[in-house]
């Protein structure tokens, strides 16, 4: 260790103990107090009160309600703008339409060693069933559409990583049209679920009914599964969007760099 | 519990995760190894999540163990993959 790097270690730990005291002395003016602020006081006392349905979104989860409910045009433009990040990176894909196994005498990519190949035969079903819960589950415990696409993503990324892109391809049958029609299916079924109170005359988006708009009713239970009403469907629809379109962007990323010269002629 | 209350204990675990996450921050930039710095950049992610964890953000965490500690150090590693494993200088 020589001097510089004291000097580094020192001056670092000085600036931590000086943001420290500043904010103890009340530098930043407000300091969040460790009651609670009444918006979340909102949040909490309506998402789940059956005394008083005005507000209530028939859901445990505050997050979910506010996700899909309180805010849920934001979180359908969130959508929109990932869908057509998606959208892009096709397009930018698009010169490569050559299946890989069209290349007979291309040498074979074997994947890691067998160690990784079994642990990641282990991991990769536990990892689909994490996924499936915190997606069904997203109106009861923490999680959600996005949390859940994003663990499921994981997945195919291991897969990837593990044994090959070739792998996926031939023994797996995944393809980019696969995943795109998948993807397409959960925005659409997002965006019907956002029409469908407007068949009755209310507003899009409506979960639950309020008492200032024509009656509509979304029954808060399938039974016996509770599904707060359109939150279930939305968590579900926004998993198969995710996923698919995380692991479209892996299959279109790991495309071998030799392909794309032999398609581009360089 | 020793006169120390459930507030603190809390904190204070997380103000050691964060310190932990600055640590391998320092050792990510340090690092001329690339994959070395990608796998501290994850160990750096893994301390943040315990972090958000006891700061009760559970649906940030299931967020970002996903999209930091895996699908983020997996494409730096393949990024890495596609230059010099070695950082020059």
């Amino acid at each position: 260790m020589n001097s510089k790097e004291v000097v580094i270690g020192v001056s670092t730990a000085l600036l931590l103990v000086v943001l420290v005291a500043v904010v103890l002395l009340g530098g930043t003016a407000h300091t969040p107090s460790s009651e609670i602020r009444p918006l979340a006081k909102f949040y909490l006392e309506n998402c789940l009160n059956v005394f008083d349905r005005t507000w209530w979104t028939a859901s445990p989860e505050a997050v979910t309600s506010m996700l899909w409910d309180y805010r849920g045009i934001d979180t359908y433009y969130e959508t929109s703008v990932f869908f057509l990040a998606i959208i892009g990176a096709v397009a930018l894909f698009r010169v490569v339409e050559v299946k890989l196994k069209a290349e007979e005498n291309e040498r074979r990519e074997s994947g890691l060693s067998i160690i990784v190949k079994s642990s990641t035969r282990i991991i990769f079903p536990l990892i689909l069933v994490v996924s499936a819960s915190v997606a069904f589950h997203g109106h009861l415990t923490p999680g959600g559409g996005f949390q859940a696409g994003s663990i499921l993503a994981v997945g195919p990324l291991l897969l990837i990583a593990a044994f090959s892109r070739r792998y996926l391809e031939e023994h797996l049958r995944f393809s980019r049209d696969k995943f795109l029609v998948l993807r397409s299916v959960g925005l659409i079924l997002i965006v019907l679920v956002i029409a469908l109170p407007l068949a009755a005359g209310a507003v899009l988006m409506l979960n639950q009914p309020k008492p200032w708009l024509p009656a509509y009713i979304f029954p808060v239970a399938f039974d016996p599964v509770w599904t707060s009403g359109t939150l279930f469907f939305f968590n579900v629809a926004e998993f198969l969007a995710v996923g698919a379109g995380f692991t479209l962007l892996f299959l279109l990323l790991s495309i071998p760099e030799e392909e794309f010269k032999r398609v581009l002629g360089i | 519990m020793l006169g120390i209350s459930m507030a603190t204990f809390v904190l204070s675990i997380t103000a050691l995760a964060l310190t932990l996450g600055a640590l391998f921050t320092y050792l990510a930039i340090k690092s001329k190894d690339l994959i070395k710095a990608a796998i501290f950049s994850a160990g750096q992610s893994a301390a943040f999540a315990l972090a958000f964890f006891l700061l009760m953000a559970p649906d940030i965490v299931l967020a970002y163990v996903a999209v930091a500690v895996g699908i983020y150090t997996v494409v730096l590693l393949y990024v890495i993959s596609k230059t010099e494993r070695y950082e020059e200088g």
